[in-house]
């Protein structure tokens, strides 16, 4: 749509986007023309999804392999009692549908793994919403191979760890080389989630998206910002580019094929 | 000196601060023995199989990693604020 202005409708319904210098009609028009794929449908993906449909980004690609369980509801904002049993994604769609009928949704009902992650390629940036580390390293590198930016949130209990992984600055690896051995940190099944902390995290997440497509302001590049909300603290750590990264650093991997995404998800003969 | 420690880490030490008694002049490397014999629980969680700190494992001091220093080797100062960042993966 591009060379096309604003309707009479869009007017009125970004008009709080558009009054400001920041954003105006310009940006606005950005963000419709732009897409972000949300991996993950769940507690962080659901606000993430509800605030890029709001905003008019134009085009929003869900991926979840999930059926909404009535567990999830406490903290998953998009799906509904009515929702129980249904694909994730579906019930996503359904929601920005009903929400904005500017924004077109692409849904994926898979996992992301090797085979299927060159699906990120072409969105302008990437959400990780996702709920385990291995799709966590997928998306960091298949994302930094292809040079799009991730904004990623990860939560464990009452805690969130948001950063944002730009193509020009560090990627999760220099912060966190491999993952933990499977086992060594609890998911939220076992240990359980304050329901209003994947909306904080996630609602970050998406602001970030957001200052992305728009190239306002300043990411969280090269940040990682802790959310603690029982003592209702931020704090933030800086972490720089690693030249030994194996994905980012001076000697990088040009594939993902031989990465293994399980255990310690490590690259090449150094990992251990 | 004290240790904050994040996520599960707070978790198998049985608290998110743990002062140890180890001052100025002291290695982070120092302090992080004291932590173990207070916590020895960690010892295993912080580690890995060679007995380095494992790599999805940050050591802080005042808010940044200590490899931008001497590592463990750093020299701590009077009023030196230490942590153990681990990676969370939640997200459901």
């Amino acid at each position: 749509m591009s060379g096309l202005s604003l309707d009479a409708t869009q007017l009125d319904r970004y008009s709080r986007h558009i009054i400001m210098d920041e954003v105006g009609p310009e940006g606005q028009k950005r963000l419709l023309e732009s897409s972000a794929l949300v991996i993950g449908a769940g507690g962080l993906g659901a606000p993430v999804i509800q605030y890029l449909a709001a905003a008019g980004v134009g085009h929003i690609g869900v991926v979840d392999d999930d059926v909404v369980e009535r567990s999830n509801l406490q903290r998953q904002v998009i799906h509904g009692d009515a929702d129980v049993g249904r694909p994730k994604v579906d019930s996503a769609k359904d929601f920005v549908t009903t929400l904005n009928p500017d924004v077109d949704v692409d849904t994926h009902q898979t996992r992301l793994g090797r085979s299927n992650a060159d699906l990120i390629e072409g969105y302008d940036v990437v959400v990780d919403a996702s709920d385990n580390f291995p799709t966590r390293y997928l998306v960091n590198d298949t994302a930094r191979l292809a040079g799009i930016p991730v904004s990623h949130g990860a939560i464990y209990k009452f805690e969130g760890q948001v950063t944002t992984l730009h193509p020009d600055g560090p990627c999760y690896r220099c912060l966190f080389r491999e993952a933990p051995e499977p086992g060594t940190v609890p998911d939220c099944a076992t240990t359980g989630v304050l329901g209003v902390l994947p909306g904080t995290v996630g609602c970050i997440q998406a602001t970030e998206a957001v200052k992305l497509l728009l190239d306002a302001g300043d990411p969280l590049v090269g940040r990682m910002l802790f959310y603690d909300a029982m003592d209702m603290t931020f704090d933030t750590v800086p972490y720089a580019e690693d030249p030994d990264c194996p994905v980012c650093g001076d000697d990088p991997i040009d594939s993902i094929e031989d990465v293994e995404y399980a255990d310690s998800c490590g690259i090449g003969a150094g990992a251990d | 000196m004290q240790w904050k420690l994040f996520a599960d880490l707070a978790e198998v030490a049985g608290d998110r601060e743990i002062r140890v008694d180890v001052g100025p002049g002291a290695t982070v490397g120092d302090a992080l023995d004291a932590l173990f014999e207070a916590q020895p629980a960690l010892r295993d969680r912080v580690l890995n199989d060679s007995g380095a700190v494992a790599d999805h494992i940050n050591v802080l001091r005042n808010g940044e990693n200590v490899g931008a220093d001497d590592g463990l080797e750093t020299t701590l100062v009077e009023g030196d604020e230490l942590a153990l960042f681990p990676p969370v993966s939640g997200g459901r």
